[in-house]
């Protein structure tokens, strides 16, 4: 086979998946709790930034997923508690809310870390030689995490009684409470949890992309996008969203440019917001 | 009623007025105003990192400029612009900084394609100097460029890489807009100089990151001897973290016009073998003026301070150019300045610089990565501008 058309294929493919790993934390606060966290990017930043503290500590590069949970933990925590809860039947204010919030926190690791560009190793160098295209070896490691933490966190959504309680608050809050469910709680370890899924891929992607305090918003944009075409309604919208969003760019971009990749989405994205604002998989 | 209110007015403002005659020098110190200096440096936006240190050494300068008596006589204020808005919104601050700030000149640091819009609002009122490097062919009247040209930055450097290399394949990648797409075209003149050959050119949209996977793709397949980056910032990171990464950074040698210590730091260590940078300054540079320049910023700033890097040393240089033009005029006069500017020598943070055609001959280095350090490769000396604007 074509070593070239590899390459492409490897390309779009690592799109894909990645915007689907970025995009799983905004899928969760938009599509369960129907919060849009304009503070997606800056979730997925500390994540980068958990990373890049590890390496400066000379952890191992592991050990930045522990961290990355425990810092979005814990600014999570008291942010639903404090800030997002008042504001679930109040979709317009909780996303002036979250933009607050991401100025904040965007401020904050710039007083930690300095305004500048950081740089953390990649973990696992070199390439791989597949099918005759040369591919970078972290990114394969990147590719595989990515869709193994997707199929775990869709298997126990679907499968587990906590699931379960997440769809019935989501179909019926109230309904949810007069059975006995911990709405609150529910609700607060659901938002938490997406928190922490941002800051996961932030780990991932940061040997990857340029670390600094405002690469969140590179990220927050897209995700929207995917579900904007994806839809709310199921796990699915996120994988097709993701693929139709990252494929286009990626397919547009080999064969043209990035100006026209970039250009394509943003019609392709307006489009569904007109002609069709449930996106393809709607609830 | 009238008339003695109004009378008592009248009597209390001859008071005053001869009070105020009685002690002259009070008069004149108060009524003294500042001269007031217009900046445009990235304070927020995609270049929003180099601002700091482009605001910290701009403050250096006027410090040094107020010791020395100001400008025409008088102490310099700053009034601070934004030069990362878009050029639009940039068109109206200046509008504002002209009309309501009433500044007296204005420096800038900031993209081309805010230049353009400035010097469209600003019409030419006050003096315009702008500092960072560029696609030349700024003409436009009251406006003096202390920036590198291309014939400054780019041609000397790919003429060196193709002596020491024999890089005759090179391919092309930059942002979508003014600066990189006519700096291309003279880069591709000179490329042709030598008998090279352009494998491959693209632009990639600026604003949201990119990523370069395909690009780089497109690159391996293309296989050039060398790659010219006229990337801007996170983009110019992203770009060659995954040159590298896909592990071309092996085989091909990569040029980047815009990487300054601040931008090698995001690409790392291990992303920076055999990536060169053009320009007429870096930290590394080994001269008593830029010694001297270092430690009176570390003096002012402390350890502290914003990281000294090319922008920053461009804006000192391009305050002391506007503190001497208006000087030299005697006014902030359009004509007096403009004829003012041609042979005028001022201060830079590598020396001093003269300034013909309202543009700058100056010395420029190439410099290769040694990790996230620059090892200066060759100095090229007084290199001519190349532009032939009329003063």
């Amino acid at each position: 086979m074509d070593g070239l058309l590899v390459a492409h294929g490897l390309n779009i493919s690592f799109e894909i998946v990645v915007l689907a790993l970025v995009s799983l934390g905004l899928a969760i606060t938009l599509g369960l709790l129907g919060v849009l966290n304009l503070a997606h990017g800056e979730f997925v930043m500390i994540g980068a930034f958990s990373a890049f503290f590890v390496q400066s500590q000379g952890w191992p590069y592991l050990a930045a997923f522990p961290v990355a949970i425990l810092a979005c933990g814990a600014i999570g925590w008291p942010v639903e508690k404090f800030l997002i809860r008042p504001l679930y039947a109040r979709p317009f204010d909780a996303i002036l809310a979250t933009w607050g919030l991401s100025l904040l926190l965007r401020e904050m690791v710039e007083f930690f870390f300095g305004r500048g560009f950081n740089s953390v190793a990649q973990p696992i160098k070199g390439t791989v030689n597949i099918l005759g295209a040369d591919y970078p070896a972290f990114q394969i490691v990147v590719m595989l995490a990515a869709i193994a933490l997707i199929a775990t966190i869709v298997f126990w959504f679907l499968r587990s009684v906590t699931g379960r309680r997440i769809q019935a608050m989501v179909d019926n809050p109230d309904l949810a409470k007069a059975v006995g469910i911990p709405v609150d709680a529910l609700a607060r370890n659901t938002f938490v949890a997406g928190l922490c899924l941002a800051g996961i891929s932030g780990v991932l992607l940061a040997p990857i992309v340029a670390v600094h305090p405002s690469m969140g918003i590179d990220y927050v944009l897209k995700s929207f996008f995917v579900l904007v075409v994806g839809g709310l309604g199921h796990i699915l919208g996120l994988v097709i969203g993701s693929g139709v969003i990252g494929g286009a760019e990626a397919t547009v971009s080999a064969i043209i440019d990035r100006t026209s990749g970039y250009s394509f989405v943003l019609i392709l994205s307006l489009l569904f917001l007109w002609r069709r604002p449930n996106g393809l998989v709607a609830r | 009623m009238n008339t003695q209110l109004k009378r008592r007015e009248v009597l209390a403002g001859m008071a005053g007025g001869a009070a105020l005659l009685s002690s002259p020098a009070v008069l004149r110190a108060a009524g003294n105003e500042a001269i007031k200096m217009g900046t445009f440096f990235s304070l927020t936006g995609p270049a929003s990192l180099f601002g700091p240190t482009q605001t910290a050494c701009t403050a250096l300068a006027v410090d040094q400029i107020n010791a020395m008596g100001g400008i025409l006589g008088k102490q310099v204020e700053i009034v601070a612009g934004d030069g990362g808005l878009s050029p639009a919104e940039a068109a109206q601050a200046a509008i504002r900084m002209t009309l309501q700030d009433k500044v007296d000149f204005i420096v800038g640091s900031h993209n081309s394609a805010v230049r353009q819009s400035i010097i469209a609002a600003i019409k030419g009122r006050v003096p315009y100097v702008y500092t960072p490097l560029y696609e030349g062919g700024e003409c436009a009247p009251n406006t003096y460029v202390t920036a590198d040209t291309p014939q400054q930055q780019v041609k000397p450097a790919l003429n060196a890489l193709n002596e020491m290399y024999g890089t005759q394949k090179v391919y092309l990648i930059g942002n979508d807009y003014v600066w990189p797409q006519k700096l291309n075209e003279r880069a591709k003149e000179y490329i042709a100089a030598f008998g090279g050959e352009i494998v491959g050119e693209e632009y990639a949209p600026l604003g949201p990151g990119n990523k370069f996977d395909d690009a780089v793709t497109r690159i391996r397949a293309a296989a050039p001897d060398l790659v010219f980056i006229s990337l801007v910032g996170g983009d110019n990171v992203n770009f060659n973290r995954s040159f590298a990464g896909f592990g071309l950074d092996s085989s091909i040698r990569r040029l980047s016009v815009l990487l300054e210590e601040l931008t090698l730091f995001g690409i790392g260590a291990e992303n920076s073998d055999g990536l060169f940078s053009s320009m007429s300054y870096f930290t590394a540079v080994e001269s008593p003026e830029n010694d001297a320049f270092k430690s009176q910023y570390a003096a002012k700033f402390g350890a502290d301070g914003p990281p000294l890097s090319m922008l920053g040393a461009d804006a000192y240089s391009g305050t002391h150019c506007a503190a001497a033009l208006l000087n030299a005029a005697g006014s902030n006069d359009a004509s007096a300045v403009m004829s003012a500017s041609n042979g005028l020598s001022y201060t830079t943070a590598t020396g001093t610089a003269v300034m013909t055609n309202r543009h700058v001959n100056k010395d420029i280095y190439l410099a290769e990565c040694n990790g996230v350090a620059f090892d200066i490769v060759k100095s090229f000396k007084g290199v001519a501008h190349g532009e032939t604007c009329s003063v």
